[in-house]
């Protein structure tokens, strides 16, 4: 026992940073029904601003901290609540997930730009001199930071059951409209919450930056840990999800302790959180989180009438790219064929995003995983397509086991499940002789038939122009009508018979397939792959350009393919490479409520003041509905009685 | 007073309400009869801000209050009782009160409540959503009782309550008309919001069919057409 009792310490601390910031998601979650992916980016370009003034200009340690924590994250609050929240009002879930998406990217690229990607080291804040406490030394640094972090939870449950406001607050969480007919701005009750939840985010960056070191990343993902933290409390219950907090973290320092010995044990302490959140959800009854994700809207797709192949596009497109060798050098035919399979991989997505309204957070590792399972089929001696098509199958199950579980419950379950389960298996299964192996390398043969980078480019493009093919028919058959259809009322395609969540589990597989393939073909086209080229986070910049080139349709994915891979190979500009994130997350955020993105921009001029019309009529309709229920309970409970 | 002056209202680009007139005069009780998707709701949620309309102008007071966000609007004394049940369901009755009163002092809300609904001054800790479909109408009609309202909208007060809950309300609705509050009414049970309408206005797929006092309507061909056989049934 003795022996474990540091590790206990250190998960207190961290515990403590991982409870501030789940507090903060549950606290803008609860009071505005948006679930906020780039809580902890909100966090990480906060800390970078403290950076700028303590470090960069000088500035004394408190004063920094206050401008950061108390001056950009409120202001961070307002933009978010006023500027982005509100113009996408009554959009829908995903379209939430989506703009929080691009904000997330958006604040990643900005932080690149700002001080490049380097990773910085903050010196402590408080004395790190040790006190015996029993049988175990505790810093100065874990006392006032867990002191912190308890004052602050206690000063929230405080703010929520005894201030005004705080009534307030949860008034509008139960009725968002009664709100307003008793003389309260909602909107400016929303507002505050943004700014405590952005205020809570900075925070928790801003006292752990000493310990976690400053970087693009490692405070972006804390919201994936505070995700666990607040699926305990099921989204809604503060405390819970506090305490939820502090035993992952000492569950993870434990972890850490009891794998130490296991070299390929290692990346399990820092998937615990997702481990965590996948039995949560593979446990909770599907009613568990109705109170919660209740209020998600289904907007529909948009797409009226009968559905046509684009027969006459993808013909146009593919005699385009028939004739390009003939015009590139070697060097550029790379990138095309980089540029083609990665149309099939976001063909595969638009079947998720544009179809069926689900955010996949880790096609990159579908990609990744079968190139790895590709190259391990190859080396066993098998012919080259039954390989390629053996290891995008063996997606199949994977891709079910994390979308069976969670998409009993929502669409948003599985964007946070694909999200935790592509870190979790970066982290974990990447490392083992199962992908990559201990040397981090993969060897992925071309087949000797089309070794050529002629003959190669050929057959990536005719596998594609097939994967799409896939992709059209299942769009415009019974399937995607079926998808069209759940995307629009769940509740009414049960009433018909149809099972929404295995349609919907279906189409998740087959677009990890299809993803898979293209993974495969982008492994054959450079023959040596390491894990660094399907980086989970990849999936989450995936979706933003997806979104901002238009995932609806074909040319979505053509654009998105040109945008992403094929534009900065060809112009070659170091600045265009640096501010692509940053125009990426902020044209998602921009497109996140227009159907079909820049190329449905193009095809048809989106009329921005009937969109906005659009938005306060669908503010309107979700109150007509919330009225409709409660009649219907209402009368409900007088017939019981 | 409340006043519409040829108000045009909908939902997206579907019109409801098409160049509505209408008067609500100081201390009046005004019922507001028509079939299903008349433009009953709309209209009262037009007049309470929850829509905001598409021409015309809603008067309040004397004032243009069209353009005004709603929450300012029930500061002015507008007080829009929605159909259901407006109550904070998840909040303890007392919360309920508490928030209806701002600027009030609780004790004094709860005083105006359990005066009117004795009932109530039990269930002052349980949240509202558990109680039953009366008790949680009482609750909701409590905001109509406080001072400062001066103005009432009210939308289908007695949807699913039983027959002597119904009594209850009405009884309110009386105290209300007695204390000089101004009443739109929508109700389903037509004979009994006519005993205490001074006038009546018919809406007939958007527009006024028919205004006039309660006596002059109840033998219109109009009033057969539109209301009488709902009204009967």
């Amino acid at each position: 026992m003795r022996a474990y009792l540091p590790f206990i310490v250190i998960g207190v601390f961290t515990g403590s940073l991982y409870a501030l910031a789940a507090a903060g998601l549950v606290l803008t979650y609860k009071t505005s029904g948006v679930f906020n992916f780039a809580h902890g980016a909100v966090g990480m370009f906060s800390a970078y601003v403290f950076f700028h003034f303590h470090v960069s200009w000088g500035w004394p340690t408190l004063p920094s901290i206050l401008i950061a924590v108390l001056g950009f994250a409120p202001l961070m609050g307002i933009l978010l609540d006023r500027g982005l929240l509100r113009w996408l009002e009554g959009a829908g879930a995903v379209a939430y997930i989506v703009a929080t998406l691009g904000l997330l990217v958006l604040l990643q690229g900005l932080a690149v730009v700002w001080k490049t990607g380097e990773r910085f080291t903050i010196a402590p804040y408080f004395p790190l001199d040790k006190h015996r406490i029993g049988d175990v030394f505790v810093t100065t640094e874990q006392l006032l930071v867990v002191g912190i972090v308890l004052a602050v939870g206690l000063a929230l449950v405080a703010f929520f059951r005894f201030t005004t406001l705080g009534l307030k607050t949860r008034a509008v969480v139960t009725n968002r409209e009664l709100t307003g007919l008793v003389g309260t701005n909602s909107g400016a009750v929303t507002t505050g919450s943004w700014i405590l939840g952005c205020v809570i985010a900075a925070l928790s960056a801003v006292l752990f930056v000493p310990t976690l070191g400053l970087d693009p990343v490692n405070l972006t993902l804390l919201v994936l840990t505070a995700v666990a933290a607040a699926t305990a409390g099921r989204l809604t219950n503060l405390p819970v999800t506090m305490v939820a907090g502090f035993a992952l973290g000492v569950a993870q320092s434990l972890t850490t302790k009891a794998v130490a010995p296991h070299l390929g044990l290692l990346g399990i302490p820092s998937s615990l959180p997702f481990i965590v959140l996948f039995l949560i959800m593979v446990f909770s009854p599907k009613r568990a989180f109705k109170t919660a994700t209740g209020g998600e809207e289904k907007t529909g797709t948009g797409v009226v009438g009968p559905e046509k192949i684009r027969l006459g596009s993808i013909a146009v497109v593919t005699a385009g790219a028939v004739f390009l060798p003939a015009v590139l050098k070697e060097f550029q035919l790379v990138t095309a064929t980089h540029t083609v399979a990665m149309v099939l991989i976001f063909a595969s997505l638009s079947l998720l995003v544009g179809l069926g309204r689900e955010i996949s957070l880790c096609h990159a590792i579908f990609a990744g995983f079968a190139a790895t399972t590709l190259s391990h089929f190859l080396s066993a001696g098998v012919p080259y397509l039954p390989a390629l098509i053996l290891a995008a199958l063996v997606m199949v199950p994977v891709a079910a086991l994390v979308a069976i579980p969670s998409l009993r419950l929502s669409g948003l379950f599985l964007a946070l499940a694909t999200f935790g389960f592509g870190k979790m298996v970066q982290d974990i299964l990447f490392p083992t002789s199962l992908a990559f192996g201990r040397s981090g390398v993969a060897a992925i043969p071309r087949p000797s038939l089309f070794h050529g980078p002629v003959a190669f480019y050929y057959l990536v493009l005719g596998m594609t122009v097939a994967g799409v093919l896939v992709v059209e028919v299942v769009r415009v058959g019974r399937l995607g009508r079926i998808l069209r259809a759940v995307a629009d009322s769940p509740t009414a395609i049960q009433s018909l018979g149809v099972n929404p969540t295995a349609s919907r589990v279906f189409v998740f597989c087959l677009s990890a397939f299809l993803a898979g393939l293209g993974g495969g073909l982008i492994g054959s086209l450079f023959q040596n792959i390491n894990p660094s080229s399907f980086e989970f986070s990849q999936s989450l910049l995936w979706v933003t350009v997806l979104v901002a080139a238009g995932a609806r349709t074909f040319g979505g994915s053509v654009t998105a393919a040109v945008l992403l891979i094929a534009a900065p190979a060809f112009i070659r500009s170091e600045t265009i490479t640096l501010w692509q994130p940053v125009a990426f997350g902020l044209t998602a955020m921009i497109m996140a409520q227009l159907p079909n993105g820049l190329v449905g921009l193009v095809s048809r001029q989106p009329d921005w003041s009937r969109l906005a019309a659009q938005a306060r009529w669908r503010q309107d309709r979700r109150r007509a509905t919330e009225r409709y229920v409660n009649v219907v309970l209402a009368q409900a409970g007088t017939a019981e009685r | 007073m409340l006043e519409f002056r040829g108000v045009s209202a909908g939902y997206g680009t579907v019109p409801v309400l098409r160049g509505v007139d209408l008067r609500v005069p100081s201390g009046a009780t005004v019922a507001l009869l028509g079939a299903n998707g008349a433009g009953k709701t709309t209209l009262l949620r037009t007049a309470a801000g929850l829509i905001r309309p598409t021409g015309g102008e809603v008067i309040f007071d004397g004032q243009r209050v069209d353009h005004e966000p709603y929450h300012l609007r029930a500061r002015r004394g507008l007080c829009l009782l929605p159909e259901g049940r407006g109550i904070f369901r998840d909040l303890t009755v007392r919360d309920n009160l508490t928030m209806f009163g701002a600027g009030l002092k609780t004790s004094d809300v709860v005083k105006i409540a359990v005066d009117a609904f004795p009932i109530l001054e039990e269930k002052l800790n349980v949240p509202a959503g558990s109680l039953s479909g009366g008790q949680q109408q009482m609750v909701s009609v409590v905001r109509a009782l406080l001072p400062g309202t001066s103005v009432v909208l009210a939308d289908e007060l007695s949807v699913g309550l039983a027959p002597v809950v119904v009594d209850e309300i009405f009884d309110v609705v009386l105290r209300l008309k007695a204390s000089g509050r101004s009443l739109l009414i929508v109700e389903q049970y037509v004979d009994r919001v006519l005993q205490v309408a001074d006038y009546v206005y018919i809406l007939h797929k958007g527009r006024v069919a028919f205004v006039g006092e309660p006596e002059q309507c109840l033998h219109t061909e109009i009033f057969d057409q539109y209301v009488g056989a709902a009204a009967h049934s």
